[in-house]
């Protein structure tokens, strides 16, 4: 009893720093800004009673020390109870992923490295400069599909179709089938359980994933160069991993890839639209200025707001004692805000030094898709600024996601504009086109086997 | 000045090479960097303070 009684009291004491953290109330998107300023000022390190009690790091040194300590920090979902029945990444574990492990961002090392290992020569910087052609032809189809009305939606039109078409790509997945991915991986995010809606998102979401089941099955007995077929043929000491965790890091590829480009894009669209004199100079300075703001948007926009972590062993850390089997939230979007590190971390500045953001997270789980993520909106965003400049998105046709727990997205982003002149078929055949491109040339193929950028023939 | 990688602590976010593209290189296979050669060429000073500053990962370090 009194030793019961101790530990109680012990924790207590160690939870003294107490804030009732719920990120998937409209109210924290609301106020975001306001309640990322107290914690940081009262408790950059919190206890929260919410989903079952956890911690959330806020602050930009107590995230830092935490993601980067994966030996007392892990990601482990333990689906099968077959080791200490962690619960992965997400805080309240989401009914939709029960039973299946989120690929390797839901893995410890050294299993994790391992599929980085294997991914990461079809991920690369050099690995993805050799797509900006392809890239840049899925974009210009987009753009002019519209360019002759003076008028675009940049979630659906753009937005969406760019990260879904050139993800496909990467995956060796046949390019047309894009739209049976894109709806069910945005709506998988923006549709809360209660909606109306919820059963139609869940049979997109079976159809999706019934196809990426056959394109495994399909690439394992015919192999095609891929993401997929370094999956089908991955093995970890001389093992193939069973096909329902390679479908979950298949899954993890597809909406690490998807959702959170069109996020980070639409948002920029959006302020610069707003913010018209900035955009014509980071037109007009894009030489210098380009990759300053694309880091700016990701630090100010933070598409995934945090991931979710369990303490692995009793510990302290960031002045906060920790115990073996607790809940971590660990909050990108809030360290991004700190102002310790980020001088007036709520204003946007295109040319910000030393912006060492966390919006792909810090640690050996950076996102493995981060060169995607840059190259493609930069593509997009050039296109648009050269082809379009003068868009003006309506305000009153926005539509930002309800919450911002998962990703701090946007459903539609409307916009008028100067009408102008196609460049190119629309994007049915386009797409026609790149695959003949992506099959003649194996575009799919890793770095380590072709180091030649695509050649796009129109 | 010399300049350093530490290769325990890089993840490959590359900001690097985006500020000093003449001072860091980027492994093609995993994007993680490294100093083209440790002595930092004349003139290049700032933008490897820069680049130092940049890292999400303080992972660079300056001599």
């Amino acid at each position: 009893m009194s030793v019961d009684k101790a530990s109680s009291v012990d924790d207590e004491d160690r939870k003294k720093n107490r804030y009732h953290f719920d990120r998937h109330t409209p109210e924290y998107r609301e106020k975001f800004e306001s309640i990322t300023q107290d914690m940081h000022a009262r408790c950059p390190i919190a206890w929260s009673d919410t989903y079952g009690g956890h911690w959330v790091a806020a602050g930009a040194s107590e995230v830092f020390e935490l993601a980067r300590s994966s030996d007392k920090v892990s990601n482990d979902h333990d689906v099968k109870g077959e080791r200490r029945g962690y619960q992965g990444i997400m805080i309240p574990p989401q009914p939709r992923a029960k039973g299946s492990r989120g690929g390797f961002l839901e893995m410890d090392p050294p299993e994790q490295r391992y599929y980085r290992q294997a991914l990461n020569p079809y991920l690369s910087p050099a690995a993805i400069n050799r797509w900006i052609p392809f890239i840049d032809e899925v974009v210009r189809a987009c753009i002019d599909e519209k360019i002759e009305s003076g008028s675009i939606d940049f979630v659906d039109d753009l937005a969406n179709v760019v990260p879904a078409v050139f993800t496909l790509a990467m995956m060796g997945i046949p390019l047309k089938n894009w739209e049976i991915y894109n709806e069910p991986t945005h709506a998988a995010v923006y549709t809360p359980p209660n909606s109306p809606d919820i059963v139609r998102v869940g049979k997109l979401h079976q159809a999706m994933r019934e196809d990426l089941a056959r394109q495994l099955a399909e690439i394992k007995a015919n192999p095609r160069p891929g993401l997929v077929d370094a999956l089908a043929r991955f093995e970890i000491d001389g093992e193939q991993p069973p096909d329902d965790e390679l479908l979950g890091v298949l899954g993890l590829i597809i909406g690490g890839g998807f959702d959170t480009t069109t996020a980070l894009t639409a948002h920029a669209l959006e302020w610069l639209s707003q913010h018209p004199d900035e955009r014509a100079r980071l037109s007009r300075e894009r030489d210098s200025l380009l990759d300053s703001a694309t880091e700016e948007f990701l630090r100010f926009y933070t598409p995934a707001p945090g991931d979710g972590r369990t303490i692995s062993q009793d510990c302290e850390m960031a002045g906060t004692e920790f115990k073996e089997g607790d809940r971590l939230w660990l909050s990108w979007a809030m360290a991004n805000r700190d102002a310790s590190v980020f001088p007036e971390p709520n204003t946007i500045d295109l040319a910000r030094k030393g912006n060492r953001h966390y919006a792909f997270g810090i640690g050996i789980h950076r996102c493995i898709g981060s060169n995607v993520a840059r190259t493609v909106f930069k593509r997009m965003l050039i296109q648009v600024l050269d082809r379009i400049p003068d868009y003006h998105c309506d305000p009153e046709g926005a539509v930002h996601y309800d919450t911002i727990g998962v990703i701090q997205g946007m459903r539609k982003l409307p916009a008028d504009f100067t009408p102008g002149s196609p460049l190119g078929p629309g994007l049915d055949e386009t797409l026609e086109v790149l695959q003949r491109s992506c099959d003649e040339q194996r575009l799919a193929e890793p770095v380590t086997s072709r180091k030649t950028e695509a050649r796009i023939a129109r | 000045m010399k300049v350093q990688v530490d290769e325990a602590r890089c993840q490959g976010h590359t900001l690097c090479a985006m500020i000093a593209p003449h001072v860091f290189e980027l492994d093609d296979v995993d994007g993680h960097s490294s100093p083209i050669s440790a002595d930092v060429p004349a003139g290049a000073e700032d933008k490897v303070r820069e680049a130092a500053g940049s890292c999400p990962e303080q992972a660079i370090s300056i001599s």
